[in-house]
């Protein structure tokens, strides 16, 4: 036996031995994969190649999330960016806030395709305005590829050739250029894409899916916007280092108002194409104009008249699919997916959206009898607060984006009422919050507003209850059931008329610019909105007011985060932050049961500060690429 | 060669198993015993990479106010720190200690060499890089000129309230953008770490004769500063300067 096995060594090592020879026995053409110059050098290959270019650009939709970064899927945790800005929190993890910084690497790789695409492009054999238009589709992902890198980095190297990999790195090592020769290239890159983009593609659905003129107009103004906030606000956080004193990092205040007129001349292309209007912009009451609004996000096919740009999603249970619907249905619609409830929006939102009555304040919402908000600190046997027959009162006249967009307590979803509910006050004045009954004059009360957690949706401390009493409704699919993963496929606008008229009015009143009637535009163009949300008084255009509305209009969309790092506001608003939450309780101190409302700061979440330095990331692999870090990364 | 010739055991110990069952454990013993030997050979190689000295070295020492020759206060969050780089590699990354609320600092993990520190983004007027010689225990302090000093804080409970008086005294021209009044539970309460703070911008030139008043009005936050708990109260002021950092007078404790 032994000698047997010694035997089988040598025949092993005998075999072992001749392989390492250099043959190309195995050097075959895989029969299930195309060599890349077959892939370049058809038409077919190129639109093909497009397509996969599209599914890799920065678009921060369903399936972005800052922790996983983009197109995650499975268990993500659902930790979205709406979680790390002042929109919400989450209800599992309410402290977390980990950055993938997956973009340096994706970006280059898909820079690297972008520019094979472009050298291949005129080697095609189709006529010369379809290699236009190609051509143009490269630009704007280019642009976007860039954009994605400067708002995150700063200046950033710009390699528009593809490089040859030989054994001299040094060849391969670009050093960055200035956070102003970027954006510039950006800017320059719209302008490539707008120069050849056509106006529409073949079909009305194609048009909104793949890059046409209007697109790369819209590029254009949310990238010049970002480039002059951070001209303006800049000494809001001035930061110091290598990077900062080669001008890697920072743009002069000089160069704002540039920047703001290019965003300016960029949103009014579109506004004056004639071809895009707010969707259903007349509403004939604030019920009619919530439905709208809901509707428009539930699915964007509808709002073709607003639509810039969408990201599509399809065939559930499939890789294009996401997982929204899941991971944020009230806890009470649970249909067998196995999470629920995740973001939470936080009261700072609620309070900004305007009352009817008093139009171009925002509406904080009143706990007190004395008409102040209350403070932050929970249930005060001492003080006196507006108490309600029902729970919902407390919102009534708030703006119908607030309906639309946020589910609150019991508020109607999917036919279900949805209880939110934190806590009881005993006749004797003392409180209840934890899992507990109470029973009074004959009938008993539970502490979360029902006896078991598949009745409610908050408050008891699980992942799957709301921590602020609210849960979203903006995206989430009304008549859908989601019992397993890669279930929703609803469409993610990336570009829609809203953002452009908000952009154009904050350039305007930011700026100050003049010229061609853009204060009264601008004006009017948040008025347009508020029209479209049911609001009849207009208001005059004033920083404060533009940007409320930008907030309450775009919520959740994934700019308010990028709204706070371009205007140099996250380190002032989160400054030793908690966020807030409004926790719904049971009165029984009058002689029928009543609810009062109780700010309080959110349960288990602990203070933020935002360091100055993180207003730019960590570039990954500065020993082999050489560029020189961020300041204190 | 190595990780081929492993295969080949493992593969051959596998074999072993399904023909011989219980009649030739002796052979399979063998060949596990050979298979651990590989194992530990290779770990063998492993541990060897780890063979770096351990840190040999300690610094420590204050950021002084130059000319009262007392400890300059700071804050931990987002507060001043040394940036340092340690010299005789290529591509150095910069390394940071954090000053201690009270001024101080001290890293117990450091290499004996030459580094090359600066204290930046402090509460005062910015300093040069300097060279310093990192071996066995050693001390640096820093003289600085603080922007601003808090002259005669003097904070108290009164009326159920908390009373924080105190003039300022700015060794700068810039204005002074705000003061503060902060409050928690840790005495390395200040700006980025509080329960309750009250701010007032005040954008001026100070002089030092006007005294400033700020107050806590316990009443609005039993919820946060809780009757019979004591917590510390911190005054400061913040100049218009770029990166710059409160100037704090020491915290005061006091029992509500």
């Amino acid at each position: 036996m032994m000698k047997k096995i010694y035997f089988i060594y040598l025949v092993f090592g005998v075999i072992l031995s001749t392989m390492p020879a250099c043959s190309d026995y195995l050097d075959l053409e895989p029969k299930n994969k195309l060599p890349g110059d077959v892939v370049l050098s058809d038409p077919n290959g190129v639109k093909a190649f497009i397509a996969n270019l599209y599914y890799q650009a920065p678009i921060e939709d369903f399936v972005y999330f800052p922790r996983e970064g983009f197109n995650a899927r499975g268990n993500t945790g659902a930790l979205a960016l709406s979680q790390y800005g002042i929109e919400a929190i989450h209800s599992e993890w309410p402290n977390w806030n980990e950055y993938r910084n997956d973009w340096w690497d994706k970006g280059y790789k898909l820079n690297r395709s972008l520019n094979l695409l472009l050298e291949s492009i005129p080697t095609l054999s189709i006529s010369q305005k379809e290699k236009d238009e190609l051509m143009a589709e490269a630009h704007f992902l280019r642009a976007y590829t860039y954009f994605a890198l400067a708002k995150r980095y700063g200046g950033v190297p710009i390699i528009k050739t593809v490089q040859e990999y030989d054994t001299n790195f040094e060849s391969l090592r670009v050093a960055r250029s200035t956070e102003k020769e970027t954006w510039d290239f950006v800017l320059e890159e719209c302008d490539n894409a707008i120069r050849n983009l056509p106006e529409n593609w073949e079909s009305g659905d194609i048009s909104k899916r793949r890059a046409t003129k209007w697109t790369a107009y819209a590029l254009k103004s949310r990238a010049a916007l970002h480039a002059a906030s951070i001209a303006k606000y800049w000494n809001r956080a001035p930061l110091s280092g290598d990077a900062v004193s080669k001008n890697l990092i920072g743009l002069a205040a000089s160069d704002a108002n540039a920047y703001y007129q290019a965003c300016i001349e960029a949103s009014a292309a579109i506004m004056n194409a004639n071809r895009f209007t707010l969707h259903k912009p007349t509403p004939a009451n604030p019920q009619e104009a919530a439905a709208n609004y809901q509707a428009m996000f539930m699915d964007p096919n509808q709002a073709s008249s607003e639509v810039i740009f969408l990201k599509g999603y399809s065939n559930a249970g499939g890789h294009i699919a996401h997982d929204y619907d899941g991971w944020n249905n009230p806890n009470q619609t649970s249909e067998g997916f196995p999470h629920r409830g995740r973001t939470n929006p936080v009261l700072e939102l609620v309070d900004l959206y305007e009352n009817y009555n008093t139009p171009g304040q925002p509406a904080p919402i009143i706990t007190t009898t004395n008409g102040t908000v209350g403070a932050n600190g929970g249930f005060n046997a001492s003080t006196s607060y507006r108490k309600f027959n029902s729970v919902e009162e407390i919102f009534a006249n708030k703006d119908a984006r607030f309906f639309a967009s946020i589910i609150y307590p019991n508020a109607t979803w999917k036919g279900v009422s949805i209880v939110i509910q934190g806590g009881i006050v005993k006749p004797d004045g003392s409180v209840i919050e934890s899992r507990d009954s109470y029973t009074h004059q004959g009938v008993t009360y539970y502490t979360y507003g029902k006896e078991s957690s598949n009745q409610y949706s908050g408050f008891d401390g699980s992942a799957d209850m709301t921590r602020t009493g609210f849960l979203m409704r903006k995206f989430l699919n009304e008549g859908s059931r989601i019992n397993t993963w890669l279930q929703s496929t609803t469409d993610f606008i990336d570009f829609r008329l809203a953002e452009v008229l908000l952009n154009y009015a904050e350039a305007a009143v930011e700026s100050g610019y003049s010229q061609n009637n853009v204060q009264a535009n601008a004006a009017k163009a948040i008025n347009d909105l508020r029209r479209r949300a049911g609001h009849t008084t207009d208001i005059p255009l004033t920083l404060q007011n533009v940007m409320r509305e930008r907030t309450v209009e775009l919520a959740f969309e994934n700019k308010n985060f990028w709204d706070l790092i371009r205007r140099r506001e996250f380190h002032t608003q989160f400054n030793n932050k908690l966020k807030t939450a409004l926790v719904p309780m049971l009165d029984l101190r009058g002689a029928t049961p009543q609810y009062i409302f109780v700010r309080k700061n959110v349960p288990g979440s602990n203070p933020t500060t935002f360091p100055e330095k993180d207003y730019y990331r960590h570039i990954p692999g500065v020993s082999g690429n050489g560029v020189i870090q961020n300041p204190q990364h | 060669m190595e990780t081929v010739s492993f295969k080949i055991h493992s593969i051959n110990t596998m074999l072993t198993i399904k023909k011989t069952n219980c009649k030739m454990m002796k052979p399979l013993k063998i060949h596990l015993s050979i298979l651990v030997c590989l194992f530990s050979l290779s770990s063998c190689e492993l541990s060897e990479i780890d063979n770096y000295d351990a840190p040999n070295a300690t610094i420590s020492g204050g950021v002084y106010d130059v000319e009262t020759k007392e400890l300059v206060q700071q804050d931990i969050i987002r507060g001043g720190q040394i940036e340092y780089v340690e010299q005789g590699y290529n591509n150095p990354q910069n390394q940071y200690m954090v000053l201690k609320n009270d001024g101080t600092y001290q890293n117990k993990l450091m290499f004996a060499n030459t580094y090359t520190m600066q204290l930046v983004r402090g509460n005062f007027v910015p300093l040069e890089k300097q060279e310093v010689v990192v071996k066995g225990d050693t001390k640096l302090d820093f003289q600085v000129q603080p922007y601003i000093r808090v002259k005669n804080a003097n904070i108290v409970k009164q009326d159920n309230k908390i009373i924080a008086t105190f003039n300022i005294q700015q060794t700068v021209s810039n204005e002074v953008s705000r003061i503060g009044l902060f409050a928690h539970e840790e005495v390395n309460v200040g700006d980025p770490l509080h329960v309750v703070a009250t701010r007032q911008d005040i954008n001026v030139a100070t002089s030092e004769s006007t005294l400033y008043t700020l107050e806590i009005d316990l009443a609005a936050h039993q919820g946060s500063l809780k009757p019979g708990s004591a917590y510390y109260f911190r005054v400061g002021g913040l100049i218009n300067a770029s990166e710059a950092k409160y100037n704090y007078a020491p915290a005061v404790r006091i029992t509500l």
